[in-house]
């Protein structure tokens, strides 16, 4: 594997294909979790903002901040997808 | 007095404090925004009368500031406290909602009522007005509270109003130059130590928050000056010399030292070159006699290219202006109504007066 050459040290390789797999599925999950956190930050303050004025929002404003989640949801599935293959 | 004033802010204190946190911020103004009159709504105060309108506003944003004034004043002198009252608790809730940079700068944009209180107080002393009649029109959204105020316009004279104003940055042009009687050289030096002080605050804009900020006041510094060359050129006042002192700098577009020293039908012919000409054109008439016509249509100028920038640039310091500007609007608009229906004046008259956008 391409990987394998990628990381052979001297005394042999530190990551076999397995942990290749398990660090990229992890990168997978961590990058989108974070992405969403972000996104999520943003719009739920957004969303209290215009809550604080008008109650009425909160509906809107709830489902315009989960929106985001999805970001992690397909990087839980790229990442069970690396693990099964 | 120095409780009042509190410690004077430090260097330090000017410096960006906190995140900005716009999201919050600009949404909380959007729907802020959506609450304000809609224009649908000026048509149907002109056919109300003041009760009728007061209390149509009262079931609007204005309700806790005309409950609470209303056991003390009546008429259309509830109306202007309720107003006044209402707008200074409006920009001091901007200032809780943000934090950082924007809240600096709205800050310092609002120390514009500072001067206005101050201008008001001086004017209130010389021509021997009421301390009620001084309060009626104060407006307590700058850094001078309304109890400061009001100890303001309780005194005897403006020399003892100027002394009580010993910790403020005003001090020392007041202390050095009002005589008494020079108010109107005073008010505009207290006018030109704003926007220099603005622009200082500003100094050389590197983020976008401080470029957009920078040109918003300097649109504003620009209709100040128009309006003022047509004062003068209207009044025949051609002297370089004369007319320069009046200018403040800063502004825009307009070369103001060229305009300046043109006479009036070139001075006209001047402004067809700028981009204020499309919002002022429709009310450059050879025989102008008001100008109440120009500053309102250069008023709605710049409340639509605010709106236009603050889509431009959502997420920025401009949403929160193009509030500011909008609200201080829609007083104005209720307060010109109050006034022109207590002074008995027709409708077609107060309409004329209204910036509806």
């Amino acid at each position: 594997m391409v990987g394998e050459d990628l990381v052979v040290a001297a005394s042999g390789p530190i990551l076999d294909a397995a942990g290749m797999k398990a660090l990229g599925a992890a990168l997978a999950i961590t990058i989108t979790g974070l992405a969403s956190a972000w996104a999520e930050k943003e719009i739920g303050t957004a969303a209290i903002g215009a809550m604080a004025e008008n109650e009425g929002l909160f509906g809107k404003g709830l489902i315009l901040t989960v929106i985001p989640e999805t970001i992690v949801i397909f990087g839980l599935v790229a990442s069970l997808l690396i693990n099964s293959a | 007095m120095d409780k009042i004033w509190g410690k004077k802010p430090r260097k330090s204190d000017k410096k960006k404090k906190g995140t900005s946190n716009y999201a919050y911020a600009v949404t909380r103004v959007r729907a802020m925004k959506s609450k304000l009159l809609p224009k649908e709504t000026y048509p149907r105060l002109m056919n109300m009368g003041i009760d009728e309108i007061t209390r149509f506003i009262q079931e609007s944003e204005y309700k806790n500031d005309i409950d609470e004034l209303a056991m003390k004043y009546s008429g259309a002198d509830l109306a202007e406290h309720a107003l006044n009252r209402n707008l200074a608790l409006t920009y001091a809730k901007l200032l809780l909602i943000t934090a950082g940079e924007p809240n600096y700068l709205i800050s310092e944009y609002l120390r514009r009522y500072d001067i206005w209180n101050i201008k008001t107080l001086l004017r209130g002393k010389q021509y021997n007005a009421s301390e009620e009649e001084i309060l009626e029109t104060l407006i307590s959204a700058g850094e001078l509270t309304y109890t400061t105020l009001s100890e303001l316009a309780a005194m005897e004279s403006y020399e003892e109003i100027i002394e009580a104003l010993n910790e403020t940055d005003y001090y020392p042009l007041l202390q050095e130059e009002y005589d008494g009687t020079n108010l109107a050289y005073i008010e505009n030096e207290l006018d030109k130590m704003y926007y220099s002080g603005l622009f200082g605050v500003i100094g050389k804009p590197r983020s976008k928050d401080r470029k957009l900020f920078a040109r918003f006041i300097k649109l504003e510094v620009d209709a100040k000056n128009m309006g003022t060359l047509f004062r003068l050129k209207k009044a025949g006042v051609e002297q370089l010399d004369e007319i320069m002192p009046l200018m403040i700098e800063g502004g825009l577009e307009l070369n103001t030292e060229k305009l300046a020293s043109l006479p009036y039908e070139e001075f006209v012919e001047a402004l067809r070159k700028t981009r204020y000409w499309d919002a002022i054109s429709g009310v450059m008439v050879p025989d102008m006699d008001s100008l109440t016509g120009l500053e309102c249509r250069l008023l709605k100028f710049s409340l639509e290219s605010a709106t236009t920038y603050s889509h431009v640039s959502p997420i920025s310091i401009v949403p929160i202006m193009d509030y500011i500007i909008y609200k201080n609007n829609e007083v104005n608009n209720l307060r010109i109504i109050f006034r022109g229906k207590e002074a008995g004046l027709e409708d077609e008259l107060i309409k004329d007066q209204l910036v509806v956008i």
